[in-house]
């Protein structure tokens, strides 16, 4: 009964994730310095669908449903771009400054339909509660 | 099953196979939602129909069918997913249309909190006849 919301809970969360990775991309789209050395490297969110533990009604309907995952968080393996900058610390000797592989204006429409996307998750929930209401209210009402 | 059978008559047990139905047709619409942004996730929906009409050999119920896409009560309900191919593939290869999914998602919600509204008042009804008799 509560594996649609299961379902949805992972929604919420890949979701999330990609909102959070996105935001770190957009803060970072001009670090020069990192850490571990160079400008810093664009994150992507490598999403998979897993199936869900497969209860026996879902087994004896034959119904496949599958839950979306983070598998992995990548770093951006392109060359950084490179802008002539000469006296920037950063600058190397021919005077041009590596920037992070980050287009800032498609970054913002991503952000803007991940968090479109956790709202459909949001409101697949509630549709979900509202049904098991309505369905205890047989009970308590009848 | 029998004293339910009438007990309860038809319209019950039939309402309590649509409620199943639609809710396993909420799990699949949901799964499609949770996945709108999964590369290679192909859509998924629910078929009944097809079900059904395995099903069509046996009848007992007291209620005719007179077409195949009507609810047969006497068997067992099974749903199961076929795949939907209603929304576009993009270029990451999943093909969930998110707002043709919540449109569906509303639609088939409606239908359960419906039909649980039926065996709500059919149930009422038993009642009100049970009550009648203390008079």
């Amino acid at each position: 009964m509560l594996s649609a919301i299961e379902v949805l809970s992972s929604g919420l969360s890949t979701a999330r994730m990609r909102v959070n990775v996105l935001a770190s991309n957009i803060a970072n789209a001009e670090t020069t310095r990192t850490p571990e050395g160079g400008p810093y490297k664009r994150k992507d969110v490598v999403q998979t669908a897993k199936d869900i533990p497969g209860t026996f009604s879902n087994a004896l309907d034959r119904m496949t449903l599958k839950k979306p995952m983070v598998a992995a968080v990548m770093e951006d393996q392109s060359e950084p771009k490179l802008v002539y900058q000469p006296g920037h610390p950063d600058a190397n000797q021919q005077g041009y400054v590596a920037y992070p592989n980050i287009n800032v204006v498609s970054t913002m429409t991503d952000l803007m339909s991940a968090s479109r996307l956790y709202q459909a998750n949001v409101t697949a929930i509630e549709t979900a509660r509202n049904m098991q209401s309505e369905a205890s209210r047989i009970l308590t009402q009848a | 099953m029998k004293l339910l059978d009438t007990m309860f008559d038809r319209t019950v047990t039939g309402l309590g196979k649509a409620m199943d139905l639609t809710w396993k047709r909420n799990q699949a619409l949901t799964a499609n939602i949770a996945n709108a942004e999964t590369p290679l996730y192909r859509a998924v929906d629910v078929s009944f129909a097809k079900e059904l009409d395995s099903a069509f050999g046996h009848i007992d119920s007291t209620v005719a069918r007179t077409d195949t896409r009507h609810l047969d009560l006497s068997s067992n309900t099974s749903a199961h997913t076929v795949a939907d191919e209603s929304g576009a593939t993009k270029p990451d290869g999943n093909n969930v249309d998110v707002d043709l999914q919540m449109g569906r998602l509303a639609q088939n919600a409606g239908d359960y909190m419906n039909a649980a509204k039926l065996i709500r008042r059919q149930l009422g009804l038993i009642r009100t006849a049970i009550r009648t008799g203390e008079r």
